[in-house]
């Protein structure tokens, strides 16, 4: 190597370290214009789309006023919140205790990785497809359904269908229970197992052991998950969409229907009810960032 | 036998219980679409619908353009998120919070409202690229962010990306060097994770082709539902099968290197 | 008067013995550490004193009742972890209580207790800390207090120094020998850190692959090793192959240099191949004292140990191990100088092979 090289090598730690600043903020750059162009500015327009009227564009409160009091938009919130709530809350359970048994069950070690790709796919396999998965299983002529009529049961004769508000959260269940495996079993593996022994040793059983200590451990994990679920169902459309075809009046549905631009529809209407999605969500998220204070004190 | 064991056994127990009822809800439907989808000639299973689906000059375009737009999705992604992250973890973690609070963003935001507020924005000049497949690439982008960046990040948490710098800085390289020869294969397992996810969303996302034109699977799909009966099936079936392949592919590379199953993270809707 | 006693003790894990009939009786207030490699069995008894594990065979029997198969707990044993096993989610104080909570003593009766324990380990004011929010060496010794604070028969303490940094380990070690004292507790203390035993111990069991290599106290332990592996792995220790050239006299040829032994050899015929042990501090440079063996010496390396120096020479054919104390006023030999080195006969031990 010659005496050049390693003078031009040694040049950048001699460098001023304001130019070094500069530097690194060039390489945010592309970041910070991409999601302003396509996530930031588009996003905040909906906040002033909601107080336009759609063909004058003049300032109104005509559609949050409508909003909350047309009790079938109201009743489309209150359907969505209700299935996502249904769903996050079972779905969290049944995927704490998936991952529970695959973690700490005793079960053999390839069930776990199994089970860790399983959950990867099933929480992708969503909209049209899953959808289509859950006809061809639970319709009336479904394979399922068809096992069932031959054991002497048929579930369409005692109130259940596919294409209502059960049958819906059924097939949510179908992506939630694995998002929830994969997103709450690094805190499982976090259960550290001196806890339990510990535990025990000082005389704890093991009911004890889950009320004292791995429930509060592992509350503030479930929550996140369990928000994070909430805002997975509550979001959805496509597998709706494609299961009742627009017959269960679920927020997204009915966005979709007035962004439409059909003649019946009102895009303005549509903003502001995208809008009121916004502020639950954040609700949520701010419950959330409140209980987990609560909750996590004793994290760094 | 003592109480622990027979505590231990009885979890056992337990644990066999759930992962059964799991593995049941996982595969039931799957099988039922198979069986389904076999069910296209009258009183025999066949891959007749199979046939279709192959012969159908329709599927094959929507879904070549699905491709298409999964991998270009995958390569503005990697440009644009690799760097970012890099960079907040060796330089800038002053940015960590406002970058993750805004990759997460998609999450908050449900996709058919993003999808219109862009379809608005973009849909008057001068920004008047709501026909451009640059307006789709960049949307899918977006909605494959949380996934793609936690993944990269994840992968970047795995490896010692101040040394492994600092070591090449030592032996000369340039940070493009760096950047591209050696952060970039360290966290390739990573990458491929999140770049699969990406992949996923993009071939299952209906709205954003729906609502901006162009040709996609998941569109055409919806169409054919209403059409035909057991296409539809052998197409759901196909489409899980390439998402489950690109899962193997990903434990598979990830195997041995470590970190693979920890940068597997979900996929939202 | 036996305290607690553990009777061929035998554990299988699949097939493999990990644990072979161990036999021990602890008095009442005695420090016991078990010293081996890891993999030697210690933890495993450890686990199985405070039940975690339950032995395939054997008995365990704490103040005359039979404790061999009581769930953990049911017994009054404290355990102490080598990652200190602080329930995160708790503070200091809420984690010393846990044990009497569970108990379901009296409010007033655990915040008397608690501060009692508190004021024993010194950290009254860090009652209200989380554990992260304090250092190893704290959260140690809260784990102790709170091991301590149900008053249980016997103290378990696993590796419980291992992680810390080497003052702190000297510093706690000691501390946690006091209390003990001060509480007049049965203490069993896991360890692979010969020094360790050594320093804190009334009596230790050696242990090697799931086997009792010997008991005894920290003196005879070092002084007497009764197997060879003791020998190896309580000190350091210098080994060498030897061939007898005069079973009478005690004279041995060590790699072409004569050496002589007090061990008794006078069995042994001439020429036959033994293999002998000599501590490194048992050499010393040759003084006006000398010694029963004046070795000339080759000084290959030197090696500052902190109080002590270690110096290895080439005898003849053989290289070893002496240390000496170190001294600034005294000049150290350079290497490859050639100096003689002189250690007394009953310095070089026999092995039994």
């Amino acid at each position: 190597m010659t005496v050049k090289n390693i003078v031009e090598q040694g040049a950048p730690q001699a460098r001023p370290a304001s130019k070094k600043i500069s530097w690194t903020w060039l390489g945010l750059t592309p970041f910070f214009i991409f999601t302003f162009l396509f996530l930031l500015y588009p996003a905040s327009t909906l906040g002033v789309r909601s107080f336009q009227d759609s063909r004058t564009h003049v300032f109104t409160l005509k559609y949050v006023t409508q909003l909350l009091h047309d009790p079938y938009l109201l009743g489309a919130y209150w359907i969505s919140i209700k299935i996502s709530v249904i769903t996050a809350v079972g779905g969290g359970i049944f995927g704490f205790l998936l991952a529970y048994s695959a973690i700490r069950g005793g079960l053999p070690r390839f069930m776990r990785s199994s089970l860790m790709t399983f959950c990867g796919v099933a929480s992708n396999f969503a909209g049209v497809p899953l959808a289509f998965a859950f006809i061809a299983l639970l319709s009336p002529s479904g394979e399922l359904t068809k096992v069932l009529i031959a054991l002497g049961f048929n579930p369409y004769h005692h109130g259940f269908t596919l294409y209502t508000f059960w049958g819906l959260s059924i097939v949510y269940m179908y992506f939630q229970f694995p998002l929830m495996v994969l997103i709450i079993s690094p805190a499982i593996d976090g259960l550290r197992r001196e806890w339990v022994e510990a535990a025990e040793n000082l005389g704890a059983s093991p009911a004890q052991y889950w009320r004292y200590v791995a429930f509060p451990i592992l509350l503030p994990a479930i929550l996140g998950a369990v928000v994070l679920l909430f805002g997975n169902s509550f979001g959805a459309f496509a597998t709706a969409q494609a299961l009742t075809g627009g017959q269960i009046n679920l927020v997204t549905i009915v966005i979709g229907s007035q962004l439409r631009g059909d003649i019946l529809s009102d895009p303005g209407l549509g903003y502001a009810l995208a809008l009121g999605m916004v502020v639950i969500m954040a609700f949520a998220i701010i419950a959330r960032a409140l209980l987990q204070q609560r909750t996590e004190r004793w994290l760094r | 036998m003592n109480l622990t064991t027979v505590k231990k056994h009885g979890g056992k127990i337990w644990a066999w219980f759930w992962m059964i009822l799991g593995i049941l809800y996982f595969f039931l439907p799957l099988i039922a679409t198979f069986l389904f989808s076999l069910r296209a000639k009258l009183n025999v299973l066949s891959f007749t619908a199979y046939q279709h689906v192959f012969n159908d000059s329709n599927f094959v375009y929507n879904f070549s353009y699905s491709v298409l737009w999964g991998v270009l999705t995958i390569i503005v992604g990697v440009l644009i998120f690799v760097p970012t992250a890099y960079l907040i973890r060796l330089k800038l973690p002053q940015f960590r919070i406002p970058v993750e609070f805004i990759t997460m963003l998609p999450f908050v935001i449900p996709a058919i409202v993003y999808v219109f507020s862009l379809v608005r924005t973009f849909s008057q000049p001068p920004l008047l690229i709501v026909d451009s497949p640059v307006l789709l690439v960049a949307a899918y982008t977006v909605l494959s962010m949380p996934y793609m960046y936690s993944a990269i990040d994840t992968g970047l948490r795995a490896i010692d990306v101040r040394t492994l710098t600092e070591a090449g800085q030592s032996l000369g390289a340039g940070w493009g060097t760096i950047l591209f020869r050696i952060i970039l294969p360290n966290i390739r397992v990573a990458i491929l994770s999140g770049a699969f996810l990406s992949f996923a969303i993009v071939i299952g996302e209906l709205i954003l082709a729906q609502y901006l034109v162009k040709p996609a699977f998941a569109p055409y799909m919806t169409y054919l539902i209403q059409q035909k009966a057991y296409e539809p099936a052998a197409m759901a079936i196909i489409s899980f099968a390439l998402t489950w392949a690109a899962m193997g592919v990903i434990q598979f590379i990830g195997r041995g290197s470590g970190g693979g199953e920890q940068s597997q993270i979900a996929g939202g809707h | 008067m036996t305290h607690l006693a553990l009777s061929r003790i035998s554990k299988d894990f699949g097939g493999a013995t990990v644990v072979q009939d161990f036999n021990l009786d602890v008095k009442k207030g005695e420090f016991i550490s078990f010293l081996g490699p890891s993999g030697c069995g210690k933890t495993t008894t450890l686990r199985m004193i405070a039940g975690f594990e339950t032995p395939t065979t054997g008995q365990i029997i704490m103040d005359d009742v039979e404790i061999t198969n009581k769930a953990p707990n049911q017994r009054n044993v404290g355990m102490i972890f080598q990652s200190y096993a602080l329930f995160p989610n708790m503070t200091v104080a809420q984690n010393i209580g846990f044990g009497l909570q569970i108990r379901r003593d009296s409010k007033e009766a655990i915040k008397q207790r608690v501060d009692e324990m508190l004021t024993l380990i010194n950290l009254e004011k860090h009652a209200n800390k989380y554990p992260y929010q304090l250092s190893g060496g704290q959260q140690q010794r809260v784990s102790l207090a709170r091991a301590l604070a149900n008053r249980p028969q016997v103290l378990l303490l696993d590796e419980p120094l291992s992680a810390l940094d080497a003052k702190i380990r000297v510093q706690l070690r000691s501390e946690i020998r006091a209390i003990q004292k001060a509480l007049d507790i049965t203490a069993i203390f896991v360890t692979h850190d010969q020094e360790e035993a050594l320093s804190i111990s009334d009596r230790i069991v050696v242990m090697y692959e799931g086997k009792v290599e010997q008991i005894g106290t920290p003196f005879e332990v070092y002084n007497f090793p009764e197997t060879r592996f003791v020998a190896n792995f309580v000190g350091s220790l210098n080994t060498a192959s030897a061939e007898v050239t005069d079973p009478a006299k005690g004279l041995l040829n060590v790699g072409g240099v004569q050496f002589v032994t007090a061990s008794e050899i006078a069995s042994r015929k001439k020429g036959e191949a033994i293999r002998i042990s000599i501590r490194p501090e048992r050499f010393s440079f040759l003084s006006e004292h000398k010694k029963d063996n004046v070795l000339d010496c080759v000084i290959e390396n030197i090696t500052f140990l902190g109080s002590v120096v270690r110096v290895q020479v080439k005898i003849g054919g053989a290289s070893f191990n002496m240390d000496t104390f170190n001294n600034p006023f005294l000049e150290l030999p350079k290497i490859g100088a050639k100096e003689q080195v002189t250690c007394s006969k009953n310095a070089v031990l026999v092995l039994d092979e």
